[in-house]
């Protein structure tokens, strides 16, 4: 509604561009593997025959309880992680608060397949605790009996969703709100639960929202953990099975995406109007206080045990890589730089595929996202909701569906010149991991716009500037910092990602390093070349991360500084 | 600041994707060739490189998918193929593809090759697939967490239904491994379908895990997650000769199969495909075979002299006593997966609690012995062992059709439809396991 | 840097006060309407403004001064009714072809740029050559006193430096017409006074026609020729701010600008006279051409007078009244007096002199209006 009416055509044309892409490489595809699940199976007829089934299945209705029931149980675990540390980092001066927002990220970047792996010989049945719990005390712990071991690698791989989203959440809170509690007589955890944890909650339940999304969907670790008995797996298995085209997996990837879009409209609806945080800007954020040397040992001392548990899976890897055997033993027999010497001299295409593909997805993904969100927020063409639904429904989509879809849809379709059908040109897997990591550009790029006062692109328009113009000189130069970020963020977990890739790597040259670790931990001969491979990606992902959060973080201390100069000068 | 490291990072990523452009390679006949495989890199890699070593300037584009993924890979690019070979152990995943028009025929000019190994025919009669190397199945063990456990090696099929293994055993679904399937369907050869069921239902009970793929199993064994593994042979060998403290014994129920290779119809590099398949079954490929990492049976009997460690099937040294039925395997063989998933796979936790009951009721019943109790067990295992459907009604056509989408013809009639069949028989099973476990319960209190 | 060391505005070659420019345009506003959504927020506007002239929007929040002032610009929904400079209809003209220069309230510096930058950007998105763009740049800057600060960042710079900044962005692209929204709404009281004072010399020397939106009738009063007093969307007087003051169209235009006493009451015939009758006893003789009917005494505070006897004249040139003092408020220049007469309060403003003590509550006191001075409005 803002400048509606008046020279939109660019933004027609734009808005159709991007419709067109979602249309093109999510709504088709995906409509194309789902529609089987209206199909009678003899006849390919339409019908709801199959959903019937579903509901009438034991193993199903087993299998959705199962799901709901990991999704939410790792939702709650991962909270327990993530609540402290958000708040520790936030609310107290700590000497390592980036470090310690750096490594709440690490888990973020490693293939939750591999973390699975990792974990299962340090957790599992007889894993490192487990051997040494029997040996000295005579007992086990079963950490990755079924379900349990799903949870435990759920939390600890997606809780950093909960804490990226909380930490800004607590930050964005007026200093001035909690003073006045105080002022008023509240303190201490009183304090937090009735001031500081409401105002907090959209953050906290956009991350929870998207934790219980993303194990609802999630396939590859409960297949690593060889748990079957929960929906994503069940279509899975029966997808990809030899033969059988049987429309139950299709029916259950209608029910993974509804539920999905379900859970997501839901922490939409239940946040709507919540969004206190904005509304109180300037106050820079909770005070943050000193703690005396008791808290402060104890908060390092929760802080330290909840990172040695997030970073099991790492430590595990690190183990596999440089060991030799590790065979029902507490650590491996003996170590060997031999894993990195194959990967150095076998497995470095992996690694620049990775960088050139998951760099040119988030490129493309905050391209689509700035423009998905400024057509939203600051055009008034009709429909515009539809894309920025479109964009942010792509986190609802499974991969397997998602690669299954683009091998059925553009398998026919040769691409000019190159002279390969599209659904095996390198291409299709940068569309792919731009299409699953779309999602986390839009948030972080829409929450950078509403930050962008209105009044700067009307100035620039005033001046003279057309639309484009605008967008160009102003909107994405003010935008940059929350660019950044979505570009981080796609790019981060985008460059591990496996489920789609797996479906679409048609070449072993074109393949990333996600698929580059899957083959190499499939060898009878040991999995430390892929530990080796997991711990490099790990690494790379990880100094990006950690650079460009650097990056950001200085960025906003010089405007900070800025602003404190000019309110010096002024007085 | 932001703006400028912005724009950097994103010419660096367009700079990058010019410099590098896979796509851009030159796509002669001849000097590139496509297989789809689900071999271990440490298989592939050694072929790829001794295969490209031997003709200069061929690249060979190693596709990994497991059995079954690949199989859906070359029915779903079909349309547009662009796969020359599907390399992968399973025949009946050959079988699948030959069905549907997907392979191409082709007459090996290489020599010297029997025509059987064991009772199996190494080539495809029709001429479609070839066998390159014969594998068995049997199981491995890690020898440090037998010790720790303090228990003994098995020795046949039969040994891994002891109670002594509970908890202990793992091994994949046949819907998510071609090897598996053959296990499962050799034993039901070799025992017949109802004492074959019977069979994999006891050492169902004593089940750890079903994993994901086949290779879980011996990754699961190495790692010391369970004890023993049913696993196809190499695996076991592979292991060992990588260093895992770990052991693998062939049963004397088994059959050796030939692992296969063909080419894909209307593959984009035919000379290269017949080249490399010529190479794979050359004396010079067969003896790849010998790799540590790869310890797979060679198809040239020759060979067999050149590594004394390995049990030559042609000369007798495994018990390779079924005649595997490949028409048998194939007419039910969705039928056979699905009904392992729904009454052992699916149902492992209902399995378990049901076999733990009858062993101890079992184990209370030999050192007290009561005749009415026994009775009582005895039930107990054959509701367990009980199998909804017949053998006969598992070769039936028209039946086995429910598991099948793609109907050759409109008229093809198929009665029901895969998720109410196997309701049906998940109903079946979970009352007759939660029966099994009740009589169990029954019986131990008799005893005590 | 502190605010009042710095130069004013420098005034060198002004032209006349009043007089326009020799680039000044006519702003013409024909039956403007406009809504956002259900919401009619300007219920059909027509207004002149003359070329040169210093017009101001005055009204309430939620008044519609602001979203006339952004439709004049371009921003905003799209209205019906026509918007003309000189002979131009800019109606459905997009907002970056109007040439309308605008200020806005938050000044919209772009932080990501130098105040220079911020400057030089419209006369670059114009296509302007460098070597043209740079002596602009430098004029404007100087026009506003900032010529050092060219190559500080907005941030670094103090409210007041800001708005010069934002003015000199606007004037350098040389607009049609200026547009001013709540251009001193975002600075300190003191600093106010000297602001609009130097807004209001360089409007005079630049001879730009400019309009002016705020809600403090002070701020309408003092820089403007003419203003516009909108309420509820639609504009309920126009003219010279005097003329507003003494001779408001309507209550709400009364009320607005400034404390008024308002009496309700009628207007009746006597004979051939007209007689104002009211509450609390208020009866005086009005002018014969005064119609009969409901109608609102008002005569501002400071026409009423306190003290003695009616000091001679006919009692039809005065009103008197006797009360009692309910209320004293000391404003330092005057003191506000509440006073209660015949159940009504009427305000009362008493100038200050040092040796006249003020009232205590309770006093009984009588007082005067000339009843010339007292304006009767109907409604």
């Amino acid at each position: 509604m803002i400048f509606a009416g008046r020279g939109q055509w660019g933004a027609f044309g734009t808005g159709g561009f991007v419709l067109l892409v979602l249309l093109v490489f999510l709504v088709i595809p995906v409509g194309k593997v789902i529609y089987v699940a209206f199909q009678q199976p003899d006849t390919g007829a339409f019908t709801l025959v199959n959903f019937l089934d579903f509901f009438n299945t034991s193993l199903f209705r087993e299998s959705f309880y199962n799901s709901l029931y990991v999704a939410a149980m790792s939702v709650v675990v991962a909270s327990l992680i993530a609540i402290p540390l958000a708040y520790f980092t936030t609310r107290f001066r700590f000497g390592a608060a980036a470090l310690l927002q750096t490594l709440g990220v690490i888990p973020l970047i490693m293939p939750p397949f591999v973390g699975a792996v990792a974990m299962q010989m340090i957790f599992g049945a007889n894993g490192s605790i487990n051997l040494l719990l029997d040996e000295y005390f005579g007992f086990t712990i079963p950490f990755m009996e079924g379900l349990n071991g799903v949870i435990l690698v759920q939390a600890i791989h997606y809780f950093p969703f909960i804490l990226i989203n909380l930490s800004a959440s607590l930050a964005n809170i007026d200093r001035s709100v909690e003073e006045s509690a105080q002022n008023l007589g509240s303190y201490g955890f009183r304090l937090f639960r009735r001031i500081v944890f409401p105002l907090a909650m959209p953050g906290y339940v956009a991350g929870a929202a998207l934790v219980f999304l993303k194990v609802f969907d999630d396939l590859g670790t409960p297949l690593l953990l060889n748990v079957n008995n929960m929906l994503a797996p069940q279509a899975y298995l029966r997808i990809s099975s030899i033969g059988i085209t049987d429309p139950m997996g299709y029916v259950i990837s209608v029910i993974l995406v509804a539920f999905s879009l379900f859970s997501l409209w839901l922490s939409y609806f239940v946040t709507r109007g919540r969004d206190y945080a904005s509304l109180e800007k300037g106050g820079g954020g909770l005070g943050k206080r000193d703690l005396g040397t008791w808290g402060r040992l104890g908060a390092w001392l929760v802080i330290l045990i909840i990172l040695l548990i997030v970073l099991t899976p790492h430590i595990g890897l690190l183990l596999l890589s440089f060991g030799t055997i590790w065979s029902f033993s507490v650590l491996p027999d003996a170590y060997t730089l031999a894993h990195y010497r194959e990967v150095f001299s076998t497995a470095m295409p992996y690694i620049t595929n990775t960088l050139i593909y998951a760099g040119l997805a988030a490129l493309f993904d905050v391209i689509l996202a700035t423009a998905i969100a400024y057509l939203v927020w600051r055009t008034g063409i009709p429909g515009r909701q539809i894309l920025d639904y479109l964009g942010t429904a792509a986190v609802a989509v499974p991969g397997v569906v998602l690669g299954i879809g683009y091998l059925r849809v553009f398998h026919d379709f040769q691409v000019p010149f190159v002279d390969k059908p599209l659904a095996s040109w390198w291409v299709i897997i940068v569309v792919a991991l731009m299409i699953r990591r779309l999602p986390y550009a839009l948030r972080a790029c829409t929450a950078a716009l509403q930050q962008v006062s209105i009044a700067l692109e009307e100035a620039a328009l005033n001046l003279g500037a057309g639309r484009f113009r605008t967008v160009h000189r102003i909107v994405v130069p003010l935008m940059a910092g929350g660019i950044m970020a979505g570009f981080v963020t796609s790019f981060a977990t985008a460059a591990v990602e496996l489920s789609a890739t797996i479906m679409l790597v048609s070449a072993e040259s074109d393949a990333p390093v996600a698929y580059g670790i899957y083959v190499y931990m499939q060898t009878a001969a040991g999995r430390g070349p892929g530990a080796a491979l997991g711990v490099l990606a790990v690494l790379l992902v990880g100094i990006a991360t950690y650079l460009s959060h650097r990056f950001v973080e200085r960025s906003r201390e010089v405007e900070e500084a800025d602003r404190r100069l000019a309110v010096a000068q002024g007085a | 600041m932001s703006v400028r490291a912005m724009r950097w990072v994103a010419l660096a990523a367009l700079g990058l994707a010019q410099a590098w452009s896979p796509s851009l390679s030159a796509q002669e006949i001849g000097d590139k060739l496509v297989v789809v495989t689900s071999f271990p890199k440490d298989l592939t890699n050694v072929f790829k490189e001794a295969f490209e070593k031997k003709y200069p300037g061929m690249t060979v584009e190693m596709l990994k998918k497991k059995t079954t993924a690949g199989v859906k890979y070359i029915q779903e690019t079909a349309s547009n193929n662009t796969s020359d070979i599907f390399w992968a152990s399973a025949p009946d995943a050959f079988e699948v593809l030959k069905g549907d028009g997907l392979l191409a025929k082709y007459e090996v000019k290489a020599t010297g090759i029997p025509d059987k190994v064991g009772v199996f025919p190494i080539n495809d009669p029709d001429g479609y697939y070839k066998g390159f190397a014969a594998s068995g199945y049997g199981f491995m063990w890690n020898t440090r967490y037998l010790k720790a456990k303090k228990l003994p090696e098995p020795a046949e099929w039969e040994d891994l239904a002891k109670p002594v293994y509970f908890g202990h055993v793992g091994m994949s679904a046949p819907s998510r491994s071609g090897t598996t399937h053959l296990t499962v369907e050799t034993v039901l050869q070799g025992l017949g379908w109802e004492d074959g069921w019977a069979l994999w239902k006891r050492i169902g009970g004593n089940l750890k895990t079903v994993t994901e793929r086949s290779f879980g199993v011996p990754s699961g064994v190495n790692s010391g997650d369970f004890g023993i593994g049913i696993v196809i042979d190499f695996f076991g060998f592979s292991s060992k000769a990588s260093g895992y403290p770990v052991e693998f014994r062939y049963p004397s129920t088994t059959t050796l199969v030939p692992a296969n290779i063909a080419i894909v119809a209307n593959a984009p590099h035919p000379e290269a495909a017949a080249a490399f398949i010529e190479f794979v079954l050359s004396p010079e490929g067969q003896r790849l075979l010998l790799d540590p990492k790869i310890r797979r049976l060679p198809v040239r009997p020759e060979i067999y002299a050149e590594a004394p460690d390995l049990p030559n099937p042609f000369e007798g040294d495994i018990g390779a006593s079924v005649a595997f039925d490949v028409k048998k395997s194939k007419a039910r063989y969705n039928l056979v997966n699905s009904l392992f998933d729904v009454m052992i796979t699916y149902r492992l936790d209902d399995l378990q609690a049901a076999t733990k009951a009858l062993q101890d009721a079992e184990a209370a019943l030999a050192a007290k012995p009561n005749e009415e109790a026994a009775k009582l067990v005895a039930r107990g295992w054959e509701l367990v062992a009980a199998l909804p459907i017949d053998e006969a009604k598992s070769l039936d056509p028209e039946f086995a059709g429910v598991f099948k989408k793609k109907r050759k013809k409109a008229t093809d009639k198929v009665t029901g439809r895969q998720a109410e069949v196997e309701q049906e028989w998940d109903d079946f099973v979970r009352a007759n396991y939660a029966e099994a476990k009740a009589l169990a319960e029954q019986a131990l209190a008799m005893v005590r | 840097m502190n605010e009042h060391s710095q130069p004013a505005i420098s005034a060198t070659g002004a032209t006349a006060p009043g007089r326009a420019g020799p680039k000044a345009e006519r702003l013409v506003i024909e039956g403007l309407r406009l809504a956002f959504g259900a919401n009619e927020v300007l219920k059909g506007v027509d207004l002149v403004i003359e070329p040169g002239e210093f017009f101001a929007f005055l009204g309430p929040s939620g008044s519609g001064k602001s979203t006339l002032l952004r439709a004049i610009a371009g921003f905003g929904p799209k209205p019906s009714g026509r918007i003309l400079i000189g002979e131009e209809e800019i109606t459905d003209e997009p907002p970056w072809k109007r040439n309308v220069g605008m200020v806005f309230q938050s000044y919209a510096l772009w932080p990501h740029m130098t105040v220079w930058k911020n400057v030089a950007f419209g006369l670059e998105e114009r296509g302007m050559r460098r070597s043209e763009i740079a002596p602009r740049v430098r004029r404007a800057l100087e026009l506003v006193g900032l010529a050092e600060f060219a190559d500080r960042r907005p941030s670094q710079l103090s409210g007041g430096q800001q708005q010069r900044v934002a003015l000199a962005r606007t004037l350098v692209v040389e607009p049609r017409v200026l547009l001013l929204d709540e251009p001193l709404s975002n600075l300190d009281a003191n600093l106010r006074v000297q602001v609009r004072r130097e807004l209001k010399q360089l409007q005079r020397q630049l001879g730009i026609t400019t309009i002016f939106v705020t809600h403090d009738q002070e701020e309408a009063n003092t820089t403007s020729d003419r203003m516009a007093v909108l309420n509820d969307g639609l504009i309920q007087q126009v003219g010279a701010p005097v003329e507003l003051y003494d001779r408001p169209a309507n209550l709400f235009v009364a009320t607005f600008l400034g404390s008024a006493n308002l009496i309700e009451g009628e207007v009746l015939a006597d004979g051939g006279r007209r007689l104002f009758s009211g509450r609390g006893g208020f009866r005086f003789p009005v002018a014969a051409a005064e119609p009969e009917g409901r109608a609102h005494a008002l005569f501002r505070p400071q026409i009423v007078h306190l003290g003695g006897n009616p000091a001679g004249g006919d009692s039809n040139e005065f009103f008197t009244f006797s009360g009692r003092v309910v209320r004293a408020e000391f404003l330092g220049m005057l003191v506000r007096y509440g006073v209660e007469v015949a159940g009504i309060e009427l305000l009362v403003d008493e100038p200050h002199e040092p040796d006249r003590p003020v009232l205590p509550e309770g006093a009984e006191v009588t007082g005067r209006i000339l009843t010339r001075q007292i304006r009767i409005l109907r409604g």
